[in-house]
């Protein structure tokens, strides 16, 4: 069957070029897009899941992908955007759309100090550091239970104005889907311009220099800055969306497992490319849903986090045969059929 | 040759080093500076000034200090002691990256092209001390940033062509040769549009038409107004290219002056040069 993918992927890559990859996106656009006119209720919710976590996978695609800075407090802006935006509609009974932009505001508020605390540090001291800072989010979330509810969570958050005549899920499906649109426009555009060759130039991960970049009049720690608060705001616009989409929300989202998550959908997709955070996301969530729906009826009702296993074993498989992740896959089967 | 490009530097400190660039008034000053590295002492107490237009070389045998004086000029080492002048004000606390928008840019021995970027991509990085689109402007597609980047983009090719590489815009580094990433590493940096220019062995590995031509487009620059302070180890490329020659010894200042004056004083012969 390998074999088989290897010389038809290839084939039709020669056969239509560039023309046949934009024709891919197209079709899977229009598929994605037509979803809840055919689809059922819980494909739709699927993939509301899978729009979310491909905005907080872009986050790193920019921070990691492009800018080579190491972050596992993804899920802490998650939850800021998400407890930012409830807290404002339920306790101040601000309009949740209004809210929405507030949690996006508020998680970039948050990551402009601390970024400019972590990002001093280097190597895997950063990974770390931020994991412990996503760990202490979660015992504050938890323990100000006045504020946040507690562990129990924080319910009657109102939903988003919706349109009638259509299922609150299909609406917030298009809200999390243009989410996304908006996402992977603005990191495209980032990536090419001025602004992507400064973080590109200070990526010590993927052949920059951050001397060298200094030299060359760039503030490193300025883009550092820059890059974690727009990857904050992705994070923190999608909490707020999650929020107002289900309702009811609780600190265990939001803890570091959520973060570790987040990193291996963007290296499993490809944490250089845009469409390697969708990717990624597709296929872990993809995994999620088939663990927690089928194995219990494969395995006889057995139930456990067999989905835990399956996200180490996809990482470990991902970093030994297809390092650059799941987007470099048909480059890579281009060239070995040319070799 | 390269046109002027009609991106204007708007920084009223660039436009007083560049003003002084073109008068014959010293642009760099060194005044009493020393670093320390533990017990070690890598240099100690130099003084010495550049004129606006020069080439100066620094020479020495290795461990001399050489290197360390040019990072501690490109600001990515800060001195223990002493002072640093540029265009007239004091720079020796400024980060790197504010003495690039001021004009200061080095180019390194191991060139340290971004091997992640197209070469035209490299020299685009070059053009950032004078550019202004920011992250929203960049994210958002604005007009601004896109007329902007079709300038840089203008600019950096025809910085390419200055260097006989405008055909390898697409390529990545590492399918050029040494020679040609030096010149791709110079083509970066002058479009930072520097007032000075710190080369830290511009000719090491490059075999003798690439000395030539890198020599040529040297005296070029020196045309264009911009100062150059390089270290080099090649004897008579110093002697032919350079106005004032500066020889340290562990760190020290052994002697100043003119190629024909460094040629003959004794302690320099003694120390470094040899008969």
């Amino acid at each position: 069957m390998k074999r088989e993918l290897g010389v038809i992927i290839p084939a039709i890559a020669d056969r239509y070029g560039v023309r046949g990859g934009r024709l891919v996106v197209a079709v899977a656009g229009v598929v994605l897009l037509t979803l809840p006119l055919w689809a059922t209720a819980y494909v739709v919710n699927m993939f509301t899941t899978i729009g979310l976590y491909s905005v907080l996978a872009l986050g790193l695609v920019l921070l990691t992908g492009l800018a080579g800075q190491v972050s596992l407090c993804q899920a802490m802006f998650y939850g800021v955007g998400a407890y930012t935006s409830a807290l404002l509609a339920v306790r101040l009974g601000i309009p949740p759309a209004l809210a929405l932009v507030s949690g996006a505001a508020a998680a970039g508020l948050v990551a402009a100090p601390l970024g400019r605390a972590i990002l001093r540090l280097r190597g895997i001291i950063v990974a770390g550091v931020t994991l412990t800072v996503n760990l202490g989010f979660f015992y504050l979330v938890k323990s100000a239970a006045e504020l946040t509810g507690g562990a129990t969570g924080l319910y009657l958050i109102p939903r988003l104005d919706s349109p009638g005549g259509m299922s609150y899920s299909s609406f917030i499906f298009f809200v999390v889907w243009g989410l996304v649109i908006l996402c992977l426009v603005l990191t495209s555009n980032l990536v090419k311009s001025r602004i992507g060759r400064a973080l590109k130039s200070m990526n010590v991960l993927a052949g920059g220099s951050e001397d060298t970049a200094q030299v060359l009049g760039i503030d490193v720690m300025h883009f550092k800055v820059g890059v974690y608060i727009v990857a904050a705001v992705f994070a923190g616009a999608a909490g707020a969306v999650y929020a107002h989409r289900m309702t009811v929300i609780e600190p265990h989202t939001f803890g570091a497992q959520t973060s570790v998550l987040i990193a291996i959908m963007a290296i499993v997709g490809g944490v250089t490319n845009p469409w390697g955070a969708i990717l990624g996301a597709t296929l872990i969530v993809g995994i999620t849903e088939v663990f927690r729906e089928v194995a219990p009826v494969v395995l006889g009702g057995a139930t456990g986090a067999y989905e835990l296993v399956a996200y180490g074993v996809v990482l470990v498989l991902t970093l030994l045969f297809l390092p650059e992740g799941l987007f470099s896959l048909p480059t890579r089967l281009r060239k070995r059929h040319e070799d | 040759m390269r046109t002027e490009s009609p991106v204007e530097v708007d920084s009223a400190a660039r436009r007083k080093c560049d003003r002084l660039t073109g008068q014959s008034e010293a642009l760099l000053e060194y005044r009493g500076l020393s670093i320390t590295f533990g017990e070690l002492e890598a240099i100690k107490n130099v003084s010495f000034s550049v004129e606006g237009g020069e080439i100066v070389c620094i020479i020495g045998p290795n461990g001399a200090g050489k290197t360390t004086l040019l990072r501690m000029t490109s600001g990515l080492l800060k001195p223990t002691s002493g002072q640093i002048w540029f265009g007239g004000s004091r720079v020796d606390r400024l980060p790197a990256w504010q003495r690039a928008r001021l004009g200061i840019v080095q180019l390194f021995q191991d060139i340290q092209l971004f091997s992640n970027m197209t070469v035209l991509d490299n020299v685009m990085t070059g053009a950032h001390v004078w550019t202004r689109a920011g992250f929203a402007a960049s994210a958002l597609n604005l007009s601004s940033a896109v007329a902007e980047e079709k300038r840089i983009r203008e600019a950096a090719l025809d910085e390419l062509t200055t260097v006989g590489l405008a055909g390898r815009a697409r390529q990545f580094p590492s399918a050029l040769s040494w020679g040609e990433q030096k010149l791709v590493g110079l083509a970066r940096a002058l479009l930072a549009r520097p007032s000075l220019l710190l080369l830290d062995e511009p000719y090491s590995g490059l075999v003798q038409d690439d000395i030539f031509r890198l020599t040529g487009l040297l005296r070029g620059l020196q045309k264009r107004g911009v100062t150059m302070l390089m270290v080099e180890h090649l004897t008579d490329v110093v002697m032919d290219v350079a106005e004032k020659v500066v020889v340290l010894h562990y760190g020290e200042k052994l002697a100043e002056g003119s190629p024909d004056s460094i040629r003959a004083d004794e302690r320099v012969i003694a120390t470094y040069l040899g008969e």
